[in-house]
């Protein structure tokens, strides 16, 4: 039990070392689900909208991407930015930016998939007036995403929490190097097999505080959704 | 006013359903002003002659012509599917305009001016929350926001009580003149009441399209029980 309070007084005592770790995280998973979002949602948009040969099976491949493991994940990227890989001239492993790059692998199914689900079926919904009134693609595609905002951020959402609760790839790719590439799920691996609890479990407290607090914004974003849809 | 050149013509149009040619080279030529009814059994493809004429729906082979005022109109359409945009009300009307380049100005001008014209003042509430009369009311509202020249009504008041129904004909009377109307109903007084030409389909064959006089004084049988409600 002590550990838990020496814990909870680690948080409190807004310890730099455990602040660091955190801040690291979030930067690398904000910035990962940014550009996830850059990529996936015009990915979206178009397969929300348009039939091309080959659509499903696109569809098919993202939704299965969504249970990739992570570790295989990182394993991938070793082999591609280690110095003998084929992207091991950037010199990125072992740096923030290639755990950026796995985590936009990581997450990047998960927010193309849910939101092509999302927005396929308010585009089903809209077709009717988009044919009478001979709306364009562009345009279609633009109201569909601004009519499915708020449901749309309870995907992103959903993306961030996995990128935040991701461990296996960015441990094999980041290498948890202190005050450099270690971010609070690589650390509570590590500490808990040193056995220094305490540093683990406040990161676990701060992890599930982050989860809790995702989870509060998706349920007010599903609630103003209900609100202010016009549904 | 019409032009020489103004037609509305379906030629030899093929359509298939559940592997049965409905359409088999179906031909029309429509009158290009004032307004066509449109009338016909339940199934008898009035609504999908007016989604082809749209151009909503493809046929296999044939051929869609239309020209009024020398040009292809911009056609208003109005289904019997009445879906809007989980928006407001404003905003739906908005819409058809704010994706074709209108101004704020000229939007609000045009919308205001129709819901003004049409007593309509739920302008916040949302479109997808309204009574289905106040839905279909709205939904042809909507289909007026651009100005069309050829509008097309599947059914614009099946829903709705006597006092919409009655906006909605003295509009349509009113402004025949202006913009070429094809109509579906099921209801032969309402038919009686503004068409200028009819039309009665059943099963996807022309019966008779002539003026309304002729039409009514038509000494085909089929027309003829249509009228008498004699034909189910």
């Amino acid at each position: 039990m002590n550990f838990l309070i020496d814990s909870l007084k680690l948080i409190v005592s807004l310890d730099p070392d455990l602040y660091e770790i955190i801040w690291l995280s979030l930067r690398i998973s904000f910035s990962a689900l940014l550009i996830s979002c850059i990529i996936g949602l015009p990915i979206s948009g178009l397969l929300s909208s348009t039939n091309f040969y080959g659509k499903r099976t696109l569809i098919i491949f993202f939704n299965s991407m969504m249970a990739l493991p992570p570790v295989f994940v990182g394993l991938i990227l070793y082999l591609l930015f280690s110095s003998t890989g084929a992207l091991g001239f950037l010199n990125l492993l072992y740096t923030p930016s290639v755990m950026i790059v796995a985590q936009v692998i990581i997450i990047l199914p998960v927010i193309i998939s849910i939101s092509t689900e999302l927005l396929e079926q308010i585009f089903m919904e809209y077709k009717e007036i988009f044919d009478s009134f001979d709306v364009k693609l562009k345009n279609r595609i633009k109201t569909t995403v601004f009519d499915a905002r708020i449901p749309l951020v309870t995907c992103v959402l959903t993306g961030l929490g996995r990128a935040l609760s991701e461990v296996g790839a960015i441990i094999i790719v980041g290498g948890n190097i202190i005050h450099y590439t270690r971010v609070m799920t690589t650390t509570i691996a590590l500490e808990t097999s040193k056995g220094n609890l305490e540093m683990a479990m406040s990161l676990g407290i701060v992890l599930i505080l982050i989860s809790i607090g995702i989870n509060t914004i998706v349920m007010i974003m599903k609630m103003l959704a209900k609100k202010y849809s016009y549904d | 006013m019409t032009k020489k050149t103004d037609h509305i013509q379906l030629t030899n149009i093929n359509f298939t359903i559940n592997k049965k040619l409905f359409f088999n080279n179906l031909c029309l030529n429509f009158s290009t002003s004032g307004i066509t009814v449109i009338l016909g059994p339940n199934g008898s493809g009035k609504s999908l002659l007016t989604k082809i004429i749209k151009g909503l729906v493809k046929f296999e082979s044939g051929s869609l012509s239309i020209k009024l005022d020398n040009k292809k109109p911009l056609i208003g359409y109005l289904s019997q599917d009445i879906i809007f945009l989980r928006r407001d009300v404003y905003s739906n009307l908005a819409y058809p305009m704010k994706i074709n380049g209108y101004s704020k100005n000229q939007i609000s001008k045009r919308i205001n001016f129709l819901l003004d014209y049409f007593k309509f003042n739920n302008k916040e509430e949302s479109a997808r929350r309204l009574s289905e009369g106040n839905k279909q009311y709205l939904a042809f509202i909507r289909t007026l926001v651009n100005k069309p020249k050829l509008l097309i009504l599947d059914e614009p008041s099946s829903n709705l009580d006597m006092n919409y129904t009655k906006k909605i004909e003295d509009y349509l009377i009113k402004n025949k003149v202006d913009i070429k109307i094809i109509m579906v109903t099921h209801d032969v007084f309402q038919a009686k009441r503004l068409a200028d030409e009819i039309l009665l389909i059943n099963e996807g064959k022309v019966i008779e399209i002539s003026k309304k006089n002729k039409f009514l004084k038509s000494k085909n049988i089929i027309v003829q029980k249509f009228l008498n409600g004699n034909f189910f």
